[in-house]
């Protein structure tokens, strides 16, 4: 069998071994590798920074368990950023995973009481509700048709900061974070469109693309898998798990591209070959 | 310092993730109790959280009186007809509430966000200065939509410019792809942080 066949029929658990081996060793001998800002995020992080003092933020929260290494740093960086600038926030989940994420994210790993935030008065957690597209609309329209407490069972009337707050006229900047890629357009139809709602988004690198055509005309910034929320980290400088991925990423992802390049090589000149001998 | 409880949390979790990992060299016994764990509890999980929604949403505020709430709750029911056969017709009412419901929320949105305003802007962004991007996004588009016409044979014109259509949706698909490995890694990733922090943990670290 000649070298360019063998390439071509390589047992692909060698890929999965050394891919394993050199995404592990950056975890334990970090390289630091630079990490280079895209547009799409510096627009994200700018149109926060834009925003005027006191704005109201309302965080469509999409996260999932099974999903959340590709988006903790996104949540994180985010969230710092917000808190350090001071804004009021609502929280709401629009999946089963989101409270249980929030709960151990905003208790554990960002603080809103160590930026001098108040529950009730800055910021409110709403819980869970099977929102859907149809919820989307319903909650910029009234929010209390689909929320009539918070996550703490307290009725929204009782948070100081729900008071006289019922829709989409009082958010100043919707961050749509989700996972199931679609989903940007639920933010398109019932936010951006009808009210006409300042959007920024956060997703799965694979739903970039899909997210892509709205930018920048429709939604004002995207971050797009661990890669855009580690940049994000590094833009806001609160540095957290998408730094300390970031070199595991960028050399586990070697063996890929070399195996790529081998098996395109092996097809071509298999293909070329069996051309020549007929 | 890691409590005694969450070093074993975090020891569960780790001997779950190489199980799950084992199916890479092939199927075991390991990776079926990993997977029927994870399994397991997401259903858990997610039937709790929605019996706590309805409980919420729906049950609670029809004792207090709002006598409207009967509707989306024998809606609800009705979707668990379709586990008899002989009633299964009437779970079609719920699936046609919602298929209305979601379409005529949608459908607005559609035509003036995802279709007039797309159309709008990759057409202005080319004479508003978008310079080659916007030209290429421009020719990206119409070549494109022509590769999904099949009412006019892919012949002359047409043909080259679905032959053009073809090569960008390839493109698009390879960035998709490109998108979906780093996901993977990504997740290999933070599973391997995840042993990591297991490991220092049970140093005492």
């Amino acid at each position: 069998m000649s070298i360019l066949r063998k390439l071509g029929k390589i047992d692909y658990r060698w890929l999965y071994i050394t891919s394993l081996i050199l995404t592990a060793i950056p975890l334990f001998v970090p390289i630091g590798l630079s990490v280079t800002l895209s547009e799409p995020v510096k627009d994200y992080y700018a149109a926060i920074q834009a925003l005027p003092e006191d704005s109201v933020i309302a965080v469509s929260f999409g996260g999932s368990a099974a999903l959340l290494d590709e988006q903790e740093a996104q949540f994180l960086a985010t969230w710092k950023t917000i808190f350090s600038l001071g804004h009021k926030v609502i929280f709401y989940s629009t999946t089963e995973d989101g409270p249980m994420i929030l709960r151990d994210h905003l208790g554990k790993k960002v603080i809103p009481e160590d930026y001098g935030y108040t529950y009730g008065v800055d910021y409110v957690e709403l819980g869970f509700s099977p929102l859907g597209e149809p919820g989307q609309a319903s909650f910029a329209a009234n929010i209390r048709g689909v929320y009539q407490a918070d996550s703490r069972g307290t009725p929204l009337d009782d948070l100081p900061m729900m008071i006289g707050f019922n829709n989409f006229e009082n958010i100043d900047l919707l961050i749509y974070e989700y996972t199931s890629c679609t989903d940007i357009e639920w933010a398109i139809r019932q936010w951006t469109v009808p009210y006409q709602t300042k959007v920024i988004a956060t997703t799965l690198g694979c739903c970039g693309p899909m997210a892509a055509p709205y930018y920048p005309s429709q939604i004002a910034g995207f971050l797009s898998g661990s890669g855009a929320g580690t940049e994000l980290e590094v833009l806001s400088g609160n540095p957290g798990p998408g730094a300390a991925m970031s070199d595991s990423k960028s050399i586990g992802i070697l063996p890929q591209l070399i195996f790529i390049a081998f098996g395109n090589i092996a097809y071509f000149a298999n293909k070329f070959s069996k051309e020549d001998e007929q | 310092m890691v409590g005694t409880m969450e070093l074993l949390g975090m020891a569960l979790g780790t001997f779950l993730i190489f199980s799950t990992l084992s199916m890479l060299w092939k199927d075991n016994p390991f990776f079926r109790v990993g997977q029927m764990a994870v399994m397991g509890s997401s259903i858990a999980h997610f039937i709790l959280l929605n019996m706590q929604t309805v409980r919420d949403n729906a049950w609670t505020p029809l004792l207090n009186g709002d006598i409207l709430m009967v509707i989306p709750l024998v809606l609800g029911l009705l979707m668990y007809a379709r586990l008899k056969k002989s009633i299964a017709w009437l779970s079609r009412y719920p699936s046609s509430v919602l298929i209305g419901i979601g379409t005529g929320v949608m459908i607005a949105g559609t035509v003036s966000g995802q279709v007039l305003d797309q159309i709008a802007i990759t057409i202005t962004d080319v004479f508003n200065g978008g310079g080659i991007n916007a030209m290429i996004i421009a020719i990206g588009v119409v070549t494109s939509i022509t590769f999904f016409v099949f009412t006019k044979e892919h012949t002359g014109v047409v043909g080259k410019s679905a032959s053009i259509g073809r090569k960008f949706l390839m493109i698009s698909l390879g960035a998709n792809w490109s998108g979906e490995i780093v996901w993977y890694l990504t997740q290999l990733v933070g599973r391997l942080m995840y042993i990591k922090n297991f490991l220092t943990a049970l140093m005492g670290g």
